[in-house]
């Protein structure tokens, strides 16, 4: 186990350096240049502006500021932002929070939806009911974010008034500290009565919104894989046992079909942290999605730089869990049988 | 007994709750985050609002307008000769505190050199920390004005200037010039940490800074030892709501009560909210067409003439600015003082146009590059689209137009070199005085500045640019300006096109909020119903 585990974190070294590289290129691809992108209709002097790229090392050759880049990166070093100045693995540290609870939120909102909506449809094959479930499904897959969410807005906040429009917190009614970033626990610590079901009632909207697409994906994988396991023989021979439908449904046959849906799941992380990237924006969401995005409007090499890498790390450790999780679970994996 | 220590209690209960209720709120919706809370190092709008409430400068513009007035300097005496402004101090101003620094003194002079040390004195610990770019300080041409900043006495301050110049006291007013306590620095600079001086503010200002929560919320406490009087909301709260769209339903929903930059679509709708006043100004901004003087034809006066009699700007204003633009044919927008409104401007004539062309030698098509910005600009919010519909315009009178755009950087860094031959730019006004516009048409020593895209100098136009700048009485400013603004339109060195409409709705509750020409966020004096 620990070979395959080594075995599997070695193959993560060379994807973190590719992506340290193509990340660095893509970044200096992008025309502007983060002391001119500042400078609005008053120009700067090409003195001041040498200045500036130099201290910035900017006007050192691509490679030498990637060995640089690199060397810090070796170092625990991700950069000091450009804009604000702050270090970037701390305020990546300060937001982080902010989105690991919105994606676990909607992950759950999806998991708990997804599966029990693909076993239905299974279960009911061919039928209105799976018919009608799997084009919800296809109709979540193919919502764009940006609009999804701001008709929720608009209809569910604005309209009916059933949600805050955006946030973590109502700002006028609680204004306590956060010390570990994670709204709903630190409305507990609070002590202040009604922090956490308020806290609670903000994250409705922007679970929904970002949990909508894996949702569509759980149910619509759990479907598939639950017609594929409810035709094995051992489910048969359940039945013929004479076990409860809810029985061969829910533990013989679902216990096995999870497993491709775990797989799923983890390979979804990567596509939450993008839809993250949206749903902050809309929602006024205070993680590092909404970040990224300040960092390319304002040209901030090290903040986009440190929180691209920042956010791919994450990724490919929950892969490299998920892998092994799986390796775990089927003993063929971990002997690449 | 029992029962009456529980009505007792109960009141008590009451009576505190409603205590905490009245606290009165006003949260503002924030369009960003600042970048960090000191105004020197800044240049946007948002990071300049949200430290606005904590600080003052020496002079202050009066709340929705660009009239001056005394802020921490309660008085200023400037020299016969224009180069000298003596600062009277204002006594017992108090800073305000954070949870770990606690002032010891009132506010004096060592507060204001420090200010302005730490963007002129490379020596000054200051100088380099969180990166030490002082743009505004550099832009406004503060190195070359201010030969010396000096301390009569804890109370009097004495600058010493290169040359006459009355934009200083403007330029003062800016938000780089707010003024630091020196005492806190010292303390940071003691603990290690100067860092943190632009993080958590300490100010004289209105409010007192409370907490920041990155990309989440700002809050403030109102001062009640402001030297202007306790403001009359208890906390100020900033919102951060990057979306328009969200901006707007906040508002709506009340989860805010004051919300900048709504979508120009929205603002119909935001009219004809009964529970919201949507206010509106004309931005002190100008977009406008500059013909590059130095390259022919554009040298002849006639042929720029022309070319902004063919194109047809109030159909511009309609297609490109909807609701948010109006014409322009001075400079300066109509609400500054120096406007000259007896300037006629040149009609859409395209017959006119070609004779005029026809007049200046041009026969034949004309073929001239027409630059766009790449970008949205608060005075041009398409500029392709604009320059679209003026290459449009322009063939109708035999000007064949090329459109031609930049990355931003690179499109101001040629623009600025001379290389385009028609190009759309504009400007926004950092401070309400005149010379903050008229300045981009300026040449120096003959030669165009680099902010004058058009390359056009003109001697009169120069000498009154010159003369303003040292003229303390603003009715003789007033003339020269009007002069200059004759020349702009006989001369044509750029076609002014239009200022923009700002809009800003607030929620009826909102008592008092006045919108600033210079687009800035101020609460104190606000209050709510």
């Amino acid at each position: 186990m620990i070979r395959f585990f080594l075995s599997r974190l070695a193959l993560t070294i060379p994807t973190f350096v590719a992506l340290t590289f193509l990340t660095f290129v893509a970044i200096r691809l992008v025309p502007g240049d983060p002391v001119e992108v500042r400078v609005g209709e008053h120009g700067i002097s090409p003195e001041r502006l040498a200045m500036f790229r130099h201290q910035l090392g900017l006007d050192q050759p691509v490679w030498r500021q990637f060995t640089d880049y690199g060397w810090g990166l070796l170092h625990g070093d991700f950069g000091t932002s450009l804009s604000t100045s702050g270090k970037v693995l701390t305020e990546f540290l300060t937001l982080f929070p902010a989105t690991v609870e919105l994606s676990a939120c909607a992950m759950l909102f999806a998991i708990v939806l997804g599966i029990p909506m693909g076993v239905f449809a299974a279960v009911k094959r061919g039928t209105w009911a799976d018919q009608a479930l799997m084009g919800l499904s296809v109709t979540g897959y193919s919502m764009p974010i940006f609009w999804w969410g701001l008709l929720l807005i608009m209809l569910v906040a604005e309209q009916w008034h059933l949600t805050p429009v955006s946030g973590r917190i109502d700002l006028i009614r609680f204004d306590y500290d956060t010390p570990t970033g994670f709204m709903l626990i630190d409305s507990l610590l609070s002590d202040e009565p009604g922090a956490f079901l308020d806290a609670l009632h903000h994250l409705v909207l922007p679970t929904i919104v970002l949990g909508t697409i894996p949702l569509a994906v759980v149910a619509r994988m759990t479907r598939s894989s639950m017609l594929e396991v409810l035709s094995e023989d051992y489910v048969r021979t359940a039945r013929a046992k004479g076990l409860s439908p809810f029985r061969v449904v829910g533990v013989h046959a679902l216990r096995n079909a999870l497993i491709p849906v775990t797989t799923v799941i983890g390979l979804m992380i990567g596509s939450l942290l993008a839809g993250a990237v949206l749903t902050e924006t809309i929602f006024s969401w205070p993680g590092v999605g909404h970040y990224l995005i300040e960092a390319i409007s304002r040209r901030d090499y090290p903040a986009l730089q440190g929180g691209i890498m920042l956010v791919s790390t994450v990724v490919i450790l929950v892969n490299l869990l998920v892998d092994v999780a799986y390796g775990v679970v089927n003993p063929r994996i971990r002997h690449g049988r | 007994m029992t029962a009456l220590k529980m009505i007792g209690i109960g009141l008590a209960a009451v009576l505190l709750g409603s205590t905490a209720v009245s606290a009165k709120t006003l949260v503002f919706c924030a369009e960003g985050s600042p970048e960090n809370f000191t105004p020197a190092l800044n240049t946007t709008g948002t990071s300049l609002d949200a430290a606005r409430p904590v600080f003052d400068q020496l002079v202050e513009f009066e709340r929705g307008s660009t009239t001056l007035k005394p802020g921490l300097a309660e008085s200023w005496i400037i020299s016969p000769d224009g180069k000298t402004v003596t600062f009277k101090l204002r006594q017992n101003v108090k800073f305000g505190a954070t949870r770990e620094f606690k002032p010891t003194r009132d506010f004096n002079a060592d507060d204001v050199l420090f200010s302005f040390h730490r963007q002129s004195d490379e020596q000054n610990p200051y100088f380099k920390v969180s990166g030490g770019k002082y743009d505004y300080y550099n832009d406004m041409d503060m190195p070359k004005l201010l030969t010396s900043i000096a301390k009569t006495d804890d109370h009097t301050i004495v600058m010493t200037l290169s040359e006459p110049n009355v934009a200083i006291l403007a330029n003062l007013a800016m938000d780089f010039a707010t003024i630091q306590s020196a005492e806190y620095a010292d303390y940071l600079l003691k603990k290690g940490k100067p860092e943190q001086f632009d993080q958590v503010p300490v100010g004289t200002g209105p409010f007192v800074f409370a907490s920041y929560q990155k990309d989440a919320v700002i809050r403030f406490k109102a001062n009640p030892a402001y030297w202007g009087g306790k403001p009359a909301i208890d906390d100020l709260v900033y919102a951060i709501t990057p979306d328009p769209t969200a901006r707007v339903s906040k508002l709506k929903t009340g989860e805010c009560q004051v919300a900048p930059f709504p979508r120009p679509a929205d603002i119909p709708e935001l009219q004809n909210d009964p529970n919201l006043n949507v206010l509106s100004q004309p931005g002190l901004n100008i977009g406008y067409l500059a013909f590059n003087a130095a390259k022919p034809p554009f040298d002849k006066k006639e042929v720029r003439q022309a070319l902004s009699m063919a194109i047809d700007r109030k159909a511009i204003i309609t297609q490109v600015y909807g609701q948010s633009g109006q014409m322009a044919k001075n400079l300066i927008p109509p609400t500054m003082w120096a406007f000259n409104d007896k300037v006629t401007d040149y009609p859409f004539d395209p017959a006119k146009a070609q004779a005029l062309l026809k007049d200046a030698g041009v026969s034949g098509p004309l073929d001239i590059d027409l630059w766009y910005m790449p970008v949205q600009r608060p005075y041009n919010p398409d500029a392709k689209r604009m320059a679209e519909m003026m290459q449009s315009d322009l063939a109708k009178v035999g000007v064949n137009a090329k459109l031609v755009t930049y990355e931003w950087g690179e499109y101001r860094k040629r623009l600025q070199n001379g290389e385009a031959t028609a190009a759309l730019f504009g400007w926004t006004g950092d401070n309400g005085d005149p010379d903050n516009f008229f300045f981009f048409l300026g040449c120096i020593d003959g030669k165009p500045a680099a902010s004058n895209v058009g390359k056009w100098c003109d001697p009169t136009f120069n000498a009154n640019l010159a003369k303003a700048r040292q003229a303390n009485d603003q009715a003789e400013r007033t003339r020269l300006y009007g002069e200059m603004q004759v020349i702009e339109h006989d001369q044509e060195p750029v076609l002014n096109i239009a200022h923009s409409l700002v809009y800003e709705p607030v929620r009826k509750e909102v008592v008092d909020f006045k919108m600033s020409p210079l687009s800035r966020q101020q609460f104190d004096g606000v209050d709510l119903k």
